[in-house]
């Protein structure tokens, strides 16, 4: 029952991960994908600021002592997010959300098969490739 | 002629959202997952800012003038981020990565059938509907994916660690 309700709370968190998509389509027609992009990071920045403030035993310090390719990640986020301004006007919110899941589920794939980026020892699983060609399909059919 | 640019972008758009969930995971790990996701949302911040300020066309409408609700995307990405971090320790990867993408895929089919949020409307049609089953199939598969993970993690308890939580803007 407990684990019902917070698979559903999880399940709500994704249906926003949509709703932050069909917001940022129309905002960056008008006012730019650029500014559209920037307004995600800029609030979501600034709330994790105070978050990490208030937080009990916040460790910035340990950010800084490793490795520098670790760090990385946040360069990464802004294209996702200009993809997602760019494409939803296009090509609609559906497809862009399946296009994004195809591309990373593929992603998972190389990333497991060759070990890259620290994901080691799992060899390509046949469920994930069979659902790849799944979504592949759902993508051509939308 | 657009089409195949954008299919291009989603693809590599995905791949990139994976490559940064590998490394945030692993971030997250070490040092914590709110200075994680302080640091990625601070450096897109950054990286933005510099693009937009050198980049961005001239637009009539700005941030500060657009109405406010357009503006709350980042909260659902900060909720999103406290919900998975709640919700992962209790029911595992495979139930909460099936519900963020059962959530996710629904709630855009959503969006389109009915145009919410000033989008242009697309309405389920057939293919659509076809195109449901066939993600359900595969969010069927992606959890079946999961579990054989967590299973051999749990036989053999080697040097690989599961990715803990992943911090998306």
């Amino acid at each position: 029952m407990q684990h019902a309700l917070i698979l559903l709370g999880v399940l709500i968190a994704g249906m926003g991960l949509s709703v932050e998509a069909g917001l940022l389509g129309p905002l960056g027609e008008q006012v730019g994908h650029l500014s559209a992009t920037l307004s995600i990071f800029l609030v979501g920045g600034l709330l994790l600021s105070l978050a990490l403030v208030f937080s009990p035993n916040p460790k910035v310090a340990t950010l800084f002592r490793q490795p520098r390719w670790l760090l990385t990640g946040g360069l990464l986020g802004p294209f996702y997010v200009i993809v997602l301004t760019l494409a939803t006007p296009i090509v609609g919110v559906g497809m862009t959300m399946v296009g994004i899941l195809c591309g990373q589920v593929a992603a998972s794939l190389a990333l497991d098969h060759f070990g890259w980026l620290g994901s080691e020892c799992r060899g390509v699983d046949s469920y994930r490739v069979l659902a790849l060609v799944m979504i592949l399909a759902a993508l051509w059919l939308m | 002629m657009f089409l195949p640019i954008i299919f291009v972008l989603l693809l590599v758009g995905g791949a990139i959202l994976a490559a940064q969930s590998s490394i945030n995971g692993r971030l997250g790990a070490n040092t914590g997952v709110i200075e994680s996701a302080w640091l990625t949302f601070v450096m897109g911040a950054l990286l933005t800012f510099l693009l937009m300020f050198f980049f961005e066309p001239v637009q009539e409408a700005t941030l500060f003038s657009v109405p406010k609700w357009q503006l709350t995307g980042a909260l659902f990405g900060v909720v999103y981020m406290l919900a998975i971090v709640f919700a992962v320790p209790r029911v595992g990867t495979a139930a909460a990565t099936v519900a963020v993408i059962s959530g996710q895929l629904l709630m855009s089919l959503l969006i389109d059938h009915f145009g919410w949020f000033d989008n242009a409307q697309r309405p389920l049609d057939v293919s659509r509907y076809i195109a449901m089953a066939l993600l359900i199939g595969a969010i069927g598969l992606i959890y079946l994916s999961h579990q054989q993970r967590q299973r051999r993690l749990v036989s053999q308890p080697s040097e690989c660690t599961e990715a803990a939580v992943d911090p998306k803007p």
